[in-house]
């Protein structure tokens, strides 16, 4: 087997990988990018809406900072992130998008002057300022108190993958497409890097790293209607997760976006409803505002996508030869509009579902969205466990969303973890701890064990079919594990899984030709995603409380007296059918923002009793310091720049705020 | 008896598929046909995951967001590059047949490595922003302001997705292995235009200013006519030639 | 030196364009002046005495042609060469070209080939017509060509030359607007749409317009067959004329 050396090994190459390997690149290490597919196309390219980041430029961002920032993505979170890594997401976050701007991404811009917009179903005119003509404007996005979405037209995460892809050209950094990690190498809570499969001639090889990244993206394929790319099987966690020492945080905690199109599941941005777009049911009504009269449509996601699916539930849908539906309809925004700010939405309706919304109406449901759990790290992105394993992305749980993410807050936050892990990363390089120790035989070891799991899948001549196993675990999780979840059917889900872990293991191939080999890569996969779906549905039935996307009927309120905690899952023992369930207690009396009401959605929670201990402990921080900036009263109730590398401590420039 | 049948009864297309494993010393390249039931909204890539989980496991093909915006599913559709994932069926006939994009090296069936072409064109065009003051970058300031108009522009020139339908559209492109295709010129005019670029024309010429550059395009209007994306590709080289020419 | 780019290739592609471009507008007004038979024998006599220089100088030149004759024929030359350039350059290439190009189905794509063809074949077929004229550039006029086009033959070439060089001219000044335009991107399909539509207009009219005259030429000279190498002499009414 042929062994390859790097400094640092990025299994991944979507925006949080890209940003990190130039990171390290930059501080003099030798970096190596792995990827399933060539960088350009990971799923980054499909974000649309836009990257949250308060630059408080245009008209509805104007008085916009890290503050309300850090106040909009702790509420989304249902308050269930960790507080100083949301400060260090907020602070770098502009950051983190002038850089881009430096390297070329086009940010649309403020034009000065008078022009309309839709707010709830009706025109207004608003007029920007001289002063931010020039500048990266924003919109509207659900869950926020400000615009804050900085965008390129709706294919905002295409423009930001390239930038970021021909800057990491420019560096010079090698990205071996095609290359799929099949397990971790490590020891003695360690991490050396990884097995790897080449998907197009099937060979295996070995990468040895002093640091190795874990950015491989969401795990959404486990559900069947779910708006990720088909690549998204989570892979990344899968094998962090086998390595039965490192942790993943938070699996149940799955965000549902509330329009994909129907049935497809393909995904229009939230960008339809933050420009002015609007909910319709099977009588074209305009429902949400009856729901959740405070922000209607742009509650955050998990808010609306239930109310929908509870619209639905009442008889509200519209028919059609698929199911039940409901409208987006973004016609009152005009031709000019949709062919400029959302191009892509209008080509998505133009060739999946043969309609101009222009003039039509565009069918959504829910969809299965994003993950908010991943690979457990601290704030430096690295594994508690496992030393020299670090993660950024959606592959994380670094954990600024919490139970909940807003619309804009994933690729910025994939770019400003790059920009943390990517020092973290050379630091670990550069310390003593991260000296490369290891035998070959160590790495032989490791590549012989997946040989032999291959050979076995390539060889059994079981009855089971890969590709039908995995469709029924992704039904499973659909119909069981969606957006309303309830005991009896969390534990059918997980019977059902386990009932499929077993027949996995008895999968037969119909082909053995050589090379890539695709069915064998169904089955292999498949084995790894069932761990990820029992993580998912396992962590689900324990957690006995509605928080964020995890909502139980049968428990509807959040309950911060029992569940202030973050659920860490392990599988230690391979043949064990669940995973080892594990909670970490988040702390009130270190919050800067203690639990309360989001703004929107259900108003009743068990409270717990610090919480207003510390509210009382804040109150008493602010009135001894009467007079001091926002800066320093923040600093005062949790102070979070000393966590960050030294270069991203500086405070953020604002047009129109005094320094 | 109000059972009136909506649409007529469902098709049965044949796919014909042109099959090739290199890595097999054994597989020689032949069209092999399969037969699919059409159904509603069925895509290419429906109907090809299909094939792959019914009748023959083996066939390699490449979807990642299946959406149309990742631009990794170009193949030929009976003879044309297209994306397949947003190709639907009931705009074929009943006899479909698929190959892989030329000018790309085989990874199998319908599988080829775009992925490689490209990288060695950014490689080859440096297609970033080339800035002295990169190094440095003092990301704490309020951005450079740039014209609205200008942004928008940009981005427009940046939608394509690297699909390398242009280039499998181009009769230069398949004459020509060094070629670098509309795509690759497109992407030049696009930092040709961008402020934050300082290279020159001069610096320009010097990577497209021949025959396997903006001279080579014989104008044959394939890659406009066949970009999923509809990127102004006839215009672009146009503007591109024209500053090519005035320079230096 | 090496600081300095290498200007060949653009000045090579402005070149072949301009070549083009002289040569479409030089065939477009030859086309005119040579189907002045269309209005009689007089006309046509006129015209070719004109060429002449007999007008302005009070006294035939018939140099004078033969020099035009060899500035269009260098034009050709230099933009044949350039143009060679992009034929396919081995068996290889032109196959796969041609498998492309049938497979593609797409109509730029097969008029450039259509381009190629006839080029080629004007590669002849021009040369042996500006031979011709460069040669004998007084044996031109309406008995003269009529001779020549009936009783020399010379139809045979003039026909296939006629649809040649009208197809590769229309086309390449199609070619021409697309390579060099200033098309904003918005309009650039519509103005393509027009553009295209015009190329066929001139293609047509003037495979109407050099037919007619090739025609007449050929009835003028098989009337005139029995007097072969007679010339036309203005005003004097001569034996056989077009109406018998
Ligand atoms: C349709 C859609 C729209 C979205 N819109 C927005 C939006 O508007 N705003 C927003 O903030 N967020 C949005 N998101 C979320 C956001 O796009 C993603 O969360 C984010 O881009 C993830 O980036 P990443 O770098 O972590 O992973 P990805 O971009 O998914 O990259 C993963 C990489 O890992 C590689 N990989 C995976 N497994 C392996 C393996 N085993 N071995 C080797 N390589 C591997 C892949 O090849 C890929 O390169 C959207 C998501 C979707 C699905
Ligand atoms: C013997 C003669 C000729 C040959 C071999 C020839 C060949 C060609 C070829 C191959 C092209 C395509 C070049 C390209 O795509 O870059 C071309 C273009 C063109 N030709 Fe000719 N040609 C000949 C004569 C003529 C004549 C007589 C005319 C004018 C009537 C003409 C006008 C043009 C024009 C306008 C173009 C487009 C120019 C461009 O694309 O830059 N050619 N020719
Ligand atoms: C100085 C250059 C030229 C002169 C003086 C000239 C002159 C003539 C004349 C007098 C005729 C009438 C027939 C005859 O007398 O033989 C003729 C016919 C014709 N010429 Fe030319 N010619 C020239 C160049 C060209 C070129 C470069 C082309 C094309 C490449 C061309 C294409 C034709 C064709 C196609 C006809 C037949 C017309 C018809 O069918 O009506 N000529 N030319
Ligand atoms: S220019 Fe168009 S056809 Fe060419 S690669 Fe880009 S998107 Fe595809
Ligand atoms: S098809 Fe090819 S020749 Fe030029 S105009 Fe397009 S690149
Ligand atoms: S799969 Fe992404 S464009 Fe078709």
């Amino acid at each position: 087997m042929q062994i390859i050396y790097t400094d640092v090994l990025v299994i991944g190459g979507g925006l949080a990988g890209q940003r990190a390997a130039i990171g390290a690149k930059r501080r003099g290490h030798d970096v190596i990018v792995l990827s399933l597919v060539p960088a350009k196309r990971s799923h980054s390219a499909a974000a649309q809406g836009g990257m949250q980041a308060s630059l408080g430029n245009c008209f509805g961002a104007s008085g916009d900072n890290e503050d309300i920032h850090f106040a909009d993505t702790v509420r989304g979170s249902d308050w269930g992130a960790d507080q100083e890594v949301v400060r260090m997401f907020t602070h770098t976050a502009p950051k983190a998008i002038r850089e881009l701007a430096a390297w070329g991404v086009p940010w649309n811009r403020v034009a000065r002057g008078d022009r309309e917009i839709t707010v709830d179903g009706k025109k207004h005119i608003i007029s920007e300022p001289d002063a931010a003509h020039g500048l990266i404007t924003s919109r509207n996005f659900g869950g926020t108190q400000k615009w804050r979405a900085c965008y390129v037209s709706d294919g905002t995460g295409h423009a930001m993958l390239y930038t970021m892809s021909n800057q990491a050209i420019a560096a010079n950094i090698p990205v071996h497409e095609r290359m799929e990690a099949l397990a971790l190498i490590h020891s003695d809570g360690r991490c050396h890097g990884a097995i790897v499969r080449n998907l197009a001639t099937g060979e295996l090889l070995a990468y040895v790293a002093r640091a190795t990244c874990m950015a491989t993206g969401g795990f959404g394929r486990i559900y069947r209607v779910s708006t990720n790319a088909i690549i998204n099987e989570g892979m990344g966690a899968a094998i962090a997760l086998e390595t039965g020492v490192a942790t993943l945080g938070n699996m149940e905690a799955i965000q549902f976006h509330p329009t994909g199109i129907f049935p497809a599941g393909i995904l229009v941005t939230e960008g339809c409803r933050g420009d002015g777009g609007l909910l319709l049911d099977g009588r074209q009504h305009r429902f949400m505002p009856d729901y959740e009269p405070e922000k209607k449509e742009l509650a955050s996601r998990d808010v609306v996508s239930r109310r929908m699916e509870e619209h639905i539930a009442a008889g509200h849908g519209a028919h059609s030869r698929f199911g039940e539906h409901l409208w987006l309809d973004i016609r009152l925004l005009g031709a000019d509009h949709i062919n400029n700010k959302l191009r892509e939405v209008k080509e998505i309706c133009q060739y999946f579902l043969g309609i101009d919304p222009v003039s039509e109406l565009i069918p959504v449901r829910p969809a299965q969205h994003y993950s908010m759990g991943g690979v457990r790290t601290d704030h430096r992105g690295e594994s508690p466990q496992l030393r020299g394993l670090f993660a950024a992305g959606e592959a994380a749980c670094w954990d600024m969303h919490g139970f909940n993410r807003l619309g804009g807050n994933s690729v910025a936050e994939t770019v400003v973890a790059g920009m943390i892990v990517g020092d973290a990363m050379a630091d670990f390089c550069d310390s003593q701890a991260g000296k490369l120790i290891l035998s070959t035989a160590l790495v032989d070891e490791f590549g012989q064990k997946q040989q032999r799991l291959l050979a076995g899948i390539a060889n059994g001549n079981g009855s089971e079919s890969a590709f039908e196993l995995t469709r029924l675990m992704q039904e499973t999780m659909t119909a069981n594990v969606g957006i309303f979840r309830h005991r009896d059917r969390l534990e059918q889900a997980v019977s059902t899984l386990q009932e499929l872990q077993q027949r996995a293991r008895n999968i037969g191939l119909r082909s053995a030709a050589p090379g890539a080999n695709p069915e064998l890569v169904t089955a292999y996969r498949l084995q790894r995603m069932l761990k990820l779906a029992q993580c998912v549905a396992y962590g689900a039935l324990q957690r006995t409380e509605s928080r964020g996307a995890h909502y139980r009927a049968d428990f509807p309120r959040r309950d911060d007296l029992n569940w202030m905690r973050r659920t860490l899952a392990t599988w230690p023992d391979d043949e064990a059918g669940l995973p080892t369930l594990d909670y970490e207690a988040l702390d009130i009396m270190r919050m800067e923002l203690p639990p309360g009401w989001r703004g929107y959605g259900a108003r009743d929670y068990i409270e717990h009793p610090q919480t207003s201990a510390r509210q009382q402990q804040i109150d008493g921080i602010l009135g001894d310091i009467p007079d001091a900036d926002r800066h320093a009263r923040q600093q005062a109730l949790m102070p979070f720049r000393h966590l960050l590398p030294e270069h991203l401590r500086n405070n953020n420039e604002r047009q129109g705020e005094e320094p | 008896m109000n059972r009136i049948p909506l649409r007529p009864a469902a098709r049965t297309l044949q796919i014909q598929v042109l099959r090739h494993n290199p890595h097999d010393p054994a597989s020689e390249p032949h069209l092999q046909t399969f037969e699919v039931e059409e159904a509603d909204t069925m895509t290419l890539f429906i109907a090809l995951s299909e094939i792959r989980e019914r009748q023959d496991p083996s066939l390699q093909f490449d979807f990642v967001c299946r959406a149309g915006i990742c631009g990794s599913c170009g193949i030929i559709i009976n003879g044309r590059p297209g994306l397949a994932c947003r190709t639907l069926t009931k705009d074929l006939p009943d006899r479909i047949t698929l190959a892989p994009l030329p000018a790309f090296e085989l990874i199998g069936d319908l599988s080829v490595n775009t992925g490689k072409w490209m990288r060695g064109m950014s490689e080859r065009l440096e297609t970033w922003v080339h800035s002295r003051n990169l190094e440095n970058l003092d990301i704490d300031t309020v951005e450079q302001a740039m014209e609205p108009e200008l942004a928008e522009q940009l981005y427009e020139l940046e939608r394509c997705i690297e699909c390398g339908c242009c280039v499998a559209a181009c009769g230069t492109a398949q004459m020509r292995q060094d070629f670098v295709g509309a795509v690759g010129l497109n992407q030049i005019t696009r930092f040709q235009l961008d402020p934050r670029d300082e290279r020159t024309d001069a610096e320009f010429y010097e990577l497209v200013g021949d025959e396997s550059g903006v001279f080579g395009c014989m104008t044959l209007l394939g890659c406009e006519d066949m970009c999923p994306k509809e990127l102004p590709l006839a215009t672009q080289i146009a503007f591109l030639r024209r500053r090519m020419v005035c320079s230096g | 030196m090496t600081s300095h780019p290498n200007r060949g290739p653009a000045r090579a592609d402005v070149l072949q364009s301009l070549t083009g471009l002289l040569l479409v507008l030089f065939i477009w007004g030859h086309m005119f002046f040579e189907s002045s038979i269309l209005l009689g024998k007089e006309a046509m006599h006129w015209v070719s005495k004109m060429f002449e220089g007999e007008h302005l100088f009070g006294k035939p030149y018939p140099l004078l042609v033969s020099v035009v004759a060899a500035v269009i024929f260098v034009l050709i030359a230099v933009h044949a060469i350039l143009a060679l350039r992009k034929f396919p350059g081995s068996y290889r290439q032109y196959q796969q070209f041609n498998a492309h190009m049938g497979a593609l189905r797409h109509a730029d794509t097969t008029l450039w080939y259509v381009q190629v063809i006839t080029g080629f074949a004007m590669f002849f077929l021009a040369s042996a017509h500006l031979f011709v004229v460069f040669l004998q550039p007084d044996n031109i006029g309406p008995y003269a060509s009529s001779d020549r086009i009936w009783s020399g033959n010379f139809w045979i070439i003039y026909a296939p030359l006629l649809v040649s060089v009208h197809l590769h001219a229309g086309v390449g000044a199609y070619r021409l607007a697309m390579k060099w335009l200033p098309i904003p991107a918005a309009s650039s399909r519509q103005v393509r749409r027009k553009l295209k539509l015009v190329m066929w207009g001139i293609v047509v009219f003037f495979l109407c317009l050099g037919s007619a005259s090739l025609a007449t030429y050929m009835v003028i000279g098989r009337d005139h067959a029995p007097y072969a190498g007679e010339r036309y002499v203005p005003g004097k009414s001569q034996a056989p004329t077009g109406e018998h």
